[in-house]
């Protein structure tokens, strides 16, 4: 069978460590469940020659609640996000993470693993871009914290240095009259890529859309937010109409390509569906 | 002698275990973890064996330059067609593919070289310092392409490796007797096996003999190909079957080829060899089910019998024949599909490109056969206007019957009555209309199929078991059919626990092995319980022969009057006079009574004619019919399979369950291939080798699958008149699910796979 | 490097690069055959293991990420009792054909049953959905399962 390149392996067990081992190492990787990275390593795709191993830095486990924030460590799994009565209060992720991959791969898999891998195709992005998640990344050099879209840079590329390393997801805690959601197409029922993905986050106050964000999973280079059609949906009654025409409008908004995994032209019109059922959903849920 | 009158023969009305179920007795070893497949035999640090494959698919190989990776530290030996020192040829049916190509290659990962070293690092850093200069030609990357004029040959002698032919009746009388006719172009693509457990083969050589652990599906075809390879005599390969991981008819391919590569590099090295196919090369390089173009047209008359088909086959062999001379055949012999058609005229051809060959799988061509040939009796009906499962009852085939082949069906024919019951099981009638719930529509629809068991044209057939009655009572079985999670061995325990009386857990089922197990011929054609369950028969009617002999001579009665029943002999007339088999066993070899037998069953021979493709062509066909409710959701495309009513004639279902778990995998994976499995090929080159990309249905795709119906038409040279299961299973259920959707949406497809953007797209465009 | 675990309830000590996989540490050093290879890149579930407690793929673990840690094979829930209910539950039902996917599967029905004592079929479906069965078509496991959950004694 195929076996993994051969890499030092370095178990820190606090951020300050870990840090100066990203920063002192030559090709070195974090690596947390490893879901993404040990497969691409056994195909080659990435070989590392030090892989920084996270699981023993306590401090990066957590899910809570910080200054109106929803917090997540770097080293917090799906399944313990999906079980967590804080992150409920995002329910597009909670939807998201709990359908990636399999029992096997919720239990090691990490939102910020999912998040650096940069995938087009990573659930958990578009229920955390339109939850405005942002990412504190940390290095020797300090603290920086950017909006969660500035973290990808295109198909597998994200931008961090190579010493930075990803420590928090954070988004803030949805106020009251807030929902959102989460719709997925795959090419079967679970444990498998999707073709296409949806989150939306509404705020609504009495009839109108006071907030409207919407995002998208594997239909550009990287996960992406639909700002034209938000603009669209702000300040209007959620009506069949006004649906009809975001759902229409988000088609010109997207630039998906066609691969094993769907075609380009069923992408973008999936886009408009599940923008509809991922709106209608999020507007029930913030009622 | 009519095998399934065996109960009668015995004297006894009531079975003791067949048409129960009964725990296979393989079951405790895999819930335990402790069922060893070939991979757990390697001990550590064994030599490892990896095969350099082409890295184009199509090319002459000029040179091949060994000295570098053979530097590489950890490399113990490269060995390439010009080692091989008996034939290195190991093509099935024709003689068009080298053991280690050393002129030419044909498809992006062909063998070219066999690397050994002590582990895969080493054998990875060799594979990158093989360097082999081509000349590269043109590749062939479709049957057009293939066929044309001044296409590249794949191989010396045309690109078409093997042509078909029927002519029955008058196929143009037939149509103008035909008050509609229908005529469409279906494609079914590959699919690949995904069995759990990859190929794998374990070898350790002697001076002159050597033995190999592996998983094939024919432990004696494989030790042919060995022997061929290696120029020694078939007394000199040992082949042990391990518990096999999954088959699906992959592993009776691959097998030979996995086998004969270890078995070869142990003989050069004079050490043992393990080879372990990763999934990467399992998908990329096993064979995979052939791809077809069927061409289907065909007429009905006003009062709904078919009148008339012209079938054209284009078979895709890939790179190498294989076994499509046999895949073609099926097709054009089974072209009218479990109908009477008087008129047929069917030509097929299989075409050579330059991509990975296909090969069996099951259903081994009835499946796309059956795709367009019911596709095209549901289309008559539509067009007739007549319901589709009244308009296939007017043209099923009955007693009597003769199939495309003209074979007369003398006994063993249960479609009518399948089809009559999944329609009443599934309330076929009031599920005329398709249902709209929002976005979704659900609709209904059937499929059938037949399949002829084992060999085809009427060849010689055959199979061989083996038992012995051990002085304590306790029996050893031995058979070449092996075990890939069909239970074919397990049928064949209980079918020798039905004559000689005992529990089926106190029959011990060795594993295959050449050295000491007949030649029972290979677990494919779902012959593995119909022809080695019969060989069973003959050994223990043979050994209870002996039993009853020896229980007369003991009791002091007269030898009919002895039955053989759980565990014990006894006086019939008087059952407490008994001995217990333990007592009878040692009884047995102090009186001289055999206690080892063998059983050798040939299969009925009968007239064929090669010519005319007509006459008797199977011994015998398993019929099925499926019902089957499908979801569409006509905004994403995305189709469910909600529920499946099942039926099937097995002539005799020796283990109920068993039966129902054939059918139930065989809903799984034929669902797969309609709505979700596809190799893709970019260049010729595979690009999704695993379980990510090529996607197979999980547990959260599986229908609700109803009481499976099983329909008893036995057949008269099958043990208690059981026939095959495995295949006959999957190959209703591609048309059924096809024709449903086609009910919920009113679009048919054509082409395989139909996944979600192809349904959207048809959808948009019909105007939804 | 050495890795300390504890496997099956015992601690073990084993020396292992750490570009080992946990599913090759467990089987060539180990003897843990019940955990099966059958693709390496966690997408078929066969190798699944207990880590901690949770099932996970033991091919896309590395060998010193179990430093401290333990880890559940079948071989080690032999004598368990909710194991027992489940084996007999597979035989009896049906639900073992080729047995390549049965160890990787049971652990994930184990892990289910433990925390779900009666759970319903689409949550057995989707505490399976990890585990691919390319012969039973999942319809006799999940059969199994729910029969697993009702042999459990109440508490």
């Amino acid at each position: 069978m195929k076996p993994l390149p051969k890499f030092k392996y370095h178990a820190p067990s606090t951020v300050e460590e870990a840090l100066y081992l990203l920063a002192t190492l030559d090709e070195a990787e974090p690596v947390a469940g490893g879901t993404d990275l040990v497969p691409l390593m056994r195909d080659a795709a990435c070989s590392p020659s030090n892989l920084v191993d996270l699981n023993n830095v306590a401090e990066l486990n957590y899910v809570r609640e910080d200054s109106g924030y929803i917090c997540i460590g770097a080293t917090a799994t799906h399944a313990q996000v999906a079980s967590s009565p804080i992150a409920a209060k995002a329910p597009a992720l909670v939807d998201a993470v709990s359908g990636i991959g399999s029992p096997q791969v919720r239990n090691r898999a990490t939102i910020a693993g999912n998040l650096c891998n940069a995938s087009p195709a990573a659930d958990s992005a578009p229920p955390l871009l339109v939850h405005e998640a942002e990412v504190a990344i940390r290095s020797l050099k300090g603290t920086r914290i950017i909006p969660l879209e500035e973290l990808f840079a295109g198909p597998k590329l994200n931008t961090l240095e190579p010493d930075e390393l990803v420590t928090e997801v954070r988004l803030p805690a949805p106020p009251e009259g807030a929902g959102s959601s989460f719709k997925r197409i795959g090419r079967r029922k679970a444990f498998t890529l999707s073709v296409v993905s949806a989150a939306a986050y509404v705020e609504l106050s009495g009839g109108e859309i006071t907030e409207a964000r919407l995002a998208f999973g594997s239909v550009a280079e990287t996960p992406i937010r639909t700002r034209a059609v938000e603009e669209l949906l702000r300040g209007k009654a959620l009506t069949g109409g006004l649906l009809d025409k975001a759902a229409e409008s988000v088609k010109a908004e997207v630039s998906p390509i066609t691969d094993v995994r769907g075609t380009a032209e069923y992408r973008r019109d999936m886009c408009g569906v599940l923008l509809r059922r991922a709106l209608a959903e999020a507007a029930e849920r913030a009622r | 002698m009519e095998y399934d009158k065996i109960l009668e023969m015995l004297g006894r009305k009531e079975f003791l275990v067949v048409g129960k179920n009964v725990t296979r007795s393989d079951a405790l070893d895999k819930v335990l973890g402790k069922a060893r497949y070939t991979a757990d035999y390697v001990p550590r640090g064994t030599t490892l064996l990896k095969v350099y494959r082409s890295s184009i698919p199509h090319g002459i190989i000029k040179r091949i330059e060994l000295d570098e990776a053979l530097r590489v530290p950890g490399v113990e030996g490269i060995y390439t067609g010009a080692d091989v020192t008996g034939s290195n040829q190991i093509g099935y049916a024709l003689p068009d593919q080298p053991f280690l190509n050393d002129v030419k290659v044909h498809y992006a990962g062909d063998p070219v070289a066999l690397i050994c070293a002590r582990d895969e690092y080493a054998l990875e850093a060799a594979s990158e310092k093989i360097h082999v200069e081509y000349e590269e030609l043109p590749p062939v990357l479709d049957v057009d392409a293939s066929l044309a004029e001044d296409a590249p040959l794949v191989h010396d002698g045309g690109n078409v490796a093997v042509t078909t032919r029927i002519r029955k009746g008058d196929a143009e009388k037939g149509f103008r007797e035909a008050d509609v006719e229908v005529s469409d172009t279906y494609w079914s693509p590959y699919q690949e096996h995904m069995y759990l457990e990859t190929e794998a083969a374990y070898a350790v050589p002697e001076r002159d003999k050597v033995t190999v652990i592996c998983n094939g599906q024919s432990p004696f075809l494989i030790r042919e190909k060995v022997a061929h390879i290696m120029g020694w005599d078939l007394n000199q390969v040992r082949i042990i079957q391990a518990l096999t991981g999954g088959g699906f008819g992959g592993k009776d391919d691959q097998g030979p080829l996995v086998a004969a590569y270890a078995a070869f590099a142990a003989h050069k090295l004079g050490r043992p060899v393990a080879h372990v196919w990763s999934r990467d090369e399992s998908v990329k390089f096993s064979n995979k089910r052939f791809p077809a173009r069927i061409r289907y047209r065909s007429g009905a008359n006003s009062e709904g019998r078919v009148t008339s088909i012209e079938v054209d086959i284009t078979l895709e062999c890939g790179a190498y024949a294989n076994r499509s001379p046999f895949w073609l055949w099926r097709q054009t012999a089974h072209a009218a599909g479990p109908y009477e058609v008087h008129n047929c005229s069917i030509d097929g051809r299989a075409v050579y490109t330059t991509k990975v060959y296909g090969g069996s799988f099951r259903g081994f061509g009835d499946m796309a056969l059956h795709f367009a040939a019911e596709s095209q009796m549901d289309k008559l009906s539509y067009k007739l206007g007549m319901d589709p499962i009244d308009f296939r009852l007017r043209n099923v085939l009955v007693e009597g019957g003769r199939t495309t082949c003209d074979q007369v069906l003398d006994h063993s024919v249960g479609i009518k009555e399948c089809l009559e019951a999944v329609r009443d099981a599934s309330d076929w009638a009031s599920h005329r209309e398709p249902v709209r719930d929002g976005s979704k529509v659900r609709g209904y629809g059937v499929g059938l199929a037949y399949h002829g068991i084992s060999t085809s044209r009427s060849t010689p057939d055959w199979s061989a078991a083996s038992l012995i009655m051990n002085p304590d009572g306790s029996v050893t079985y031995r058979t070449g059919i092996v075990e890939i999670g069909q239970g074919s061995p397990f049928g064949h325990a209980k079918i020798v626990a039905e004559i000689i009386g005992v529990d089926p857990a106190a029959i011990r089922i060795e594993l295959p092995d050449t050295d000491s197990t007949l030649d029972a011929k290979p677990t494919h054609g779902s012959r593995g319980l119909m022809l080695g369950g019969t060989a069973a028969a003959k050994a223990a009617l043979k050994l209870r022969e002996s039993m009853v002999a020896c229980a007369a001579e003991l009791l002091e009665v007269p030898s009919g009057r002895i039955d053989l029943a759980e565990g014990r002999a006894f006086d019939r007339e008087n059952p407490g006079t008994g001995i217990s088999v333990r007592e009878l066993a040692e009884e047995m070899y102090v009186r001289g009574y055999d206690p080892a037998v063998h059983g050798f069953f040939k299969a009925p021979e009968r007239f064929f004619d090669p010519e005319t493709g007509l006459g008797v062509n199977y011994s015998v066909y398993t019929f099925a019919a499926t019902v089957a409710e499908v979801e569409v959701d006509t905004e994403t495309g995305e189709a469910a399979v909600l529920r499946v009513w099942p039926a099937m004639d097995c002539g005799k279902a020796i283990d109920p369950l068993m039966v129902e778990g054939q059918i139930e995998g065989a809903v799984s994976q034929g669902m797969g291939l309609v709505l979700m499995e596809n190799i893709e090929l970019k260049a010729g080159h595979v690009i999704n080798p695993g379980f990510k990309d090529y996607v197979v249905p999980s547990s959260m795709d599986t229908p609700q699958i109803e009481p499976v119906i099983i329909v008893e038409k036995p057949y008269r040279y099958g043990a208690f008149g059981a026939k095959g299961v495995g295949e006959p299973a999957i190959i209703s259920v591609v048309p059924t699910i096809t024709n449903a959707i086609h009910h919920a949406t009113g679009i048919r497809f054509n082409e395989l796979p139909i996944r979600p953007w192809t349904i959207h797209k048809a959808l948009k465009e019909a105007g939804n | 490097m050495r890795v300390n675990f504890g496997l099956n309830g015992a601690p073990v000590t084993v020396d292992a690069e750490p570009y080992t996989s946990l599913v090759d540490m467990l089987r060539d050093e180990l003897d843990a055959k019940s955990v099966k290879k059958g693709c390496e890149q966690g997408e078929c579930g066969a190798c699944t293991v207990l880590l901690d407690g949770s099932p996970v793929a033991s091919c896309l673990v590395l060998a010193p990420q179990v430093e401290g840690r333990y880890v559940t094979t079948l071989e080690g829930l032999e004598k368990n009792s909710l194991m027992i209910d489940l084996r007999e539950a597979f035989m009896e039902n049906g639900a073992v054909q080729c047995g390549f996917c049965t160890p990787g599967m049971l652990i994930s029905a184990y892990a289910l049953l433990r925390d779900n004592p009666h759970p319903t079929e689409r949550e057995v479906k989707r505490g399976i959905e990890g585990n691919i069965c390319r012969c039973t078509g999942f319809t006799k496991i999940l059969e199994a399962i729910l029969d697993a959950a009702e042999r459990i004694a109440p508490e």
